[in-house]
């Protein structure tokens, strides 16, 4: 009786004191945390080289914004709307190539000139103005990416004409991370550019990443629709929830995600559009110009290219549609459709 | 002769260390699920954590004088009033799981609730 005591203390000691041991530090995964591009920055890598990585990855962010950011006057992106164009230098060429080829793709749902609109609506300074049909009219005269030419590494701009790369970016620039730490060797990370998620590889352990979806319809960011596991790829959202101007006279709210065709915010009864793919500018561009297209559009889209990427769409009341080849890979509380080729 | 029986003393002192583990495991129990920190950074440098149990109020220095109040209370963290122009913040609501934030874009600073529990995903796409 004793003895048998004696064993069962033994036992609740040593369950007690299990449960007090921390996890292993050894796997800890290297995190950066930045403010950058106008927004805020999670990189998170594993391995040998992940800090190293991190410097180099932060370093590169920094180097993109300068080069791209439109509130810079000293950026080459303000350069090029200043003098009407200019001479680009690598990574403003590979960007302005991927942006007029979605340009095309899209027909003309993603385009990057769409800054004048976005200024005369208030949207880089906050303070909303709500365009007359005239204002409108005026600023849709200068917009569209045929307003553009590229020859060699330059670009002309028609007068009047401004870009703004704001919309492919962070897409590209997490594509240029997972590059950059493929060069140092790490095998796992994932970096979140204010809400555009990509990642490299799989978790050390070897299992998917689990990417959220935010609900575009709560208020909270963190209430997910759902869940996606994921490797390898970029997981890129779109939603008028993102930035939102409102009229304090008459509480009207006005998104950011302007269709280039009418000026106005788009509004397709869709409230949030992710796209995944493993080309993360393209998913950037891709994410707003389905978003402006709406579902019809955006489903026939993808079904003339559904090797290219995948995608959800929650449409305004709350229902969720899914391509096929993520529906595996998707999970929620709420039922969804599967879009099939 | 060796008593080999129980005494009472070796009871009672038996009963205490049952009595101990049970309210060890039962307060182990209770604190992993309110034992989360609130960590404060701002511009990515760790500037304060507290315990999300203890309720209290903060004032948090951002960048460039920026102030956001943060409020404990009831085991969950929101920032109840802030300097910045959209106040993005403060209509984020309340946050109370490991992984949950709230972020200040103007004055950047980020509240997050750190927990032992793993967290539900490893990024959110929004």
């Amino acid at each position: 009786m004793r003895r048998f005591l004696c064993a069962a203390l033994a036992v609740l000691l040593l369950f007690l004191s299990a449960g007090c041991s921390g996890p292993s530090a050894k796997d800890a995964p290297a995190v950066r945390e930045l403010f950058a591009m106008d927004t805020y920055m999670t990189l998170t890598c594993y391995g040998e080289n992940a800090e190293e990585a991190l410097d180099a990855a932060e370093a590169e962010i920094r180097r993109l914004d300068a080069l791209l950011s439109t509130g810079s006057p000293d950026s080459e992106v303000s350069r090029l709307n200043r003098d009407g164009g200019g001479e680009l230098s690598e990574d403003t060429l590979a960007l302005v190539k991927a942006a007029l080829a979605a340009y095309e793709d899209t027909g003309g749902a993603f385009d990057i000139t769409v800054l004048p609109l976005m200024e005369l609506w208030g949207f880089p300074s906050g303070a909303l103005h709500v365009p007359s049909d005239e204002e409108l009219a005026q600023a849709l005269a200068v917009t569209g990416s045929g307003r553009l030419s590229l020859g060699g590494n330059i670009l002309s701009l028609e007068p009047g004409t401004e870009i703004d790369l704001g919309g492919i970016a962070k897409g590209y620039a997490s594509a240029r991370l997972m590059d950059l730490f493929r060069s140092f060797g790490v095998e796992h990370a994932i970096v979140s550019l204010g809400g555009n998620v990509q990642c490299l590889g799989a978790k050390p352990d070897g299992s998917l990443w689990r990417c959220g979806i935010r609900d575009p319809e709560a208020e909270k960011a963190d209430e997910l629709a759902g869940i996606l596991t994921v490797r390898d790829t970029a997981v890129i959202t779109s939603g008028p929830y993102e930035r939102k101007l409102t009229d304090p006279d008459t509480g009207q709210a006005y998104h950011h995600i302007l269709d280039p065709s009418t000026g106005r915010p788009a509004d397709t009864g869709l409230a949030s559009v992710t796209i995944v793919s493993a080309d993360g500018a393209l998913a950037d561009a891709l994410s707003t110009a389905c978003f402006v297209m709406g579902p019809e559009k955006a489903e026939a889209f993808w079904r003339e290219r559904p090797e290219t990427f995948d995608m959800i769409l929650i449409l305004a009341d709350g229902s969720m549609l899914v391509t096929e080849g993520i529906a595996g890979a998707f999970s929620s509380s709420r039922s969804f459709t599967v879009i099939r080729e | 002769m060796k008593d080999r029986r129980l005494r009472r003393a070796d009871l009672i002192l038996i009963a205490i260390l049952l009595a101990a583990g049970v309210l060890m495991s039962l307060g182990a129990v209770l604190l992993s699920r309110d034992g989360g920190t609130v960590v404060v950074r701002v511009d990515g440098e760790v500037v304060a954590s507290y315990p999300l149990s203890e309720d209290r109020e903060a004032e948090i220095a951002g960048v460039n004088g920026g102030v956001n109040r943060l409020v404990i209370r009831d085991g969950s963290a929101r920032i109840e009033e802030a300097s910045c122009p959209d106040r993005l913040c403060v209509g984020m609501g309340v946050i109370r799981r490991a992984g949950q934030s709230i972020i200040c874009l103007p004055n950047r600073v980020v509240i997050e609730i750190a927990g032992s529990g793993a967290p539900e995903t490893d990024a959110v796409s929004e």
